[in-house]
């Protein structure tokens, strides 16, 4: 039997994070959560993960961007894929409609936007997570 | 599943997201409260919503009208003696509200807000006119003719533009709000 994946959601939003939460550890991965960018950051140090699930707007601004940046900085921890769950659209659609969101600032693996449909959210974590083992094994 | 994580935790993450939470900071010493000019209009004083925030009312703290008053004069700020951005927290509240559609129902404060947005992302300035225009339903008969008044005689003074002016080069700042914003690029 092999090690369940281990995810890490850093999101500001407890009410999202209690709802996609049971959706991952239903599908049998392990699941950490933090609230905001500093005590996600430091789990993310302090123990390996598979994948990060990481909102864009925290705090005061899109300190999303900051955690997305630094880890990709870092050697030891840039090849980890980064997803982001954003609900930008949802909060500031009305500023620009009708354009893409597309945060230009890192370079990130995937970006899936809030409201999201449990199927693919599982189907986007999965194909992260093998596209990672695939990297790693070469 | 139900959401577990305490409001007054919300809260501070919001403020200082990369920072300790400074509302455990408050002295409960009024000095906020003291200074505030707004405060006779507010439902509770900022010192009150402080302990609220600690107490994690969060039903109390958002359904009072406090941070949609706050003139955001930074009084409270500068004279907070445990250092707290009281004027921020204010500003917090009303982010928070909006993005969880929870907030005093009457108040012209969340579609002042949102109005205001969207002008200045359009045109670069504020223009009354339309400003007071996008809230006019929340005032009263009464209100509606003090404003005409007023703003006949803003106009009539020189000191409002009969029709809106747009900065120039209008496109660069909506590239530096998506910058900001991070929206994202134009696809």
């Amino acid at each position: 039997m092999t090690n369940p994946k281990k995810i890490l959601i850093i999101d500001d939003d407890p009410d999202y994070i209690a709802g996609i939460k049971p959706i991952l550890e239903r599908a049998d991965y392990t699941v950490e959560v933090a609230h905001n960018p500093k005590e996600g950051f430091n789990l993310f140090q302090a123990r390996p993960f598979d994948l990060l699930l990481l909102d864009v707007n925290m705090g005061r601004g899109a300190e999303g961007v900051a955690v997305a940046r630094k880890i990709r900085k870092n050697p030891k921890y840039n090849a980890i894929p980064i997803l982001i769950i954003t609900g930008i659209r949802e909060q500031l659609a009305f500023l620009f409609p009708h354009e893409s969101v597309q945060p230009q600032f890192a370079d990130l693996d995937g970006l899936l936007e809030k409201p999201i449909e449990p199927k693919v959210l599982l189907e986007k974590v999965s194909t992260l997570l093998k596209l990672f083992e695939e990297k790693k094994n070469i | 599943m139900t959401n577990e994580y305490p409001f007054s935790n919300e809260v501070g993450d919001m403020l200082y997201a990369t920072h300790d939470n400074p509302i455990t900071n408050c002295l409960q010493c009024g000095t906020c409260s003291g200074s505030c000019p707004a405060v006779e209009f507010m439902d509770h004083s900022p010192r009150k919503m402080i302990g609220m925030i600690r107490a994690n009312m969060k039903e109390e703290v958002l359904a009072s009208n406090t941070y949609w008053s706050c003139a955001s004069c930074y009084q409270c700020t500068v004279r907070c003696p445990a250092g707290i951005d009281i004027a921020e927290l204010m500003y917090a509240l009303k982010r928070y509200s909006m993005w969880k559609d929870q907030y005093k129902s009457g108040l012209i404060g969340p579609a002042f807000s949102e109005s205001f947005i969207k002008m200045i992302v359009n045109s670069g300035r504020s223009y009354e006119p339309i400003l007071a225009a996008s809230y006019l339903p929340k005032f009263s008969t009464f209100d509606i003719v003090q404003e005409a008044i007023t703003a006949s005689e803003l106009v009539f003074s020189g000191k409002m533009n009969l029709f809106p002016k747009k900065i120039k080069r209008i496109k660069n700042l909506q590239n530096v709000i998506r910058r900001i914003v991070p929206i994202g690029e134009l696809s």
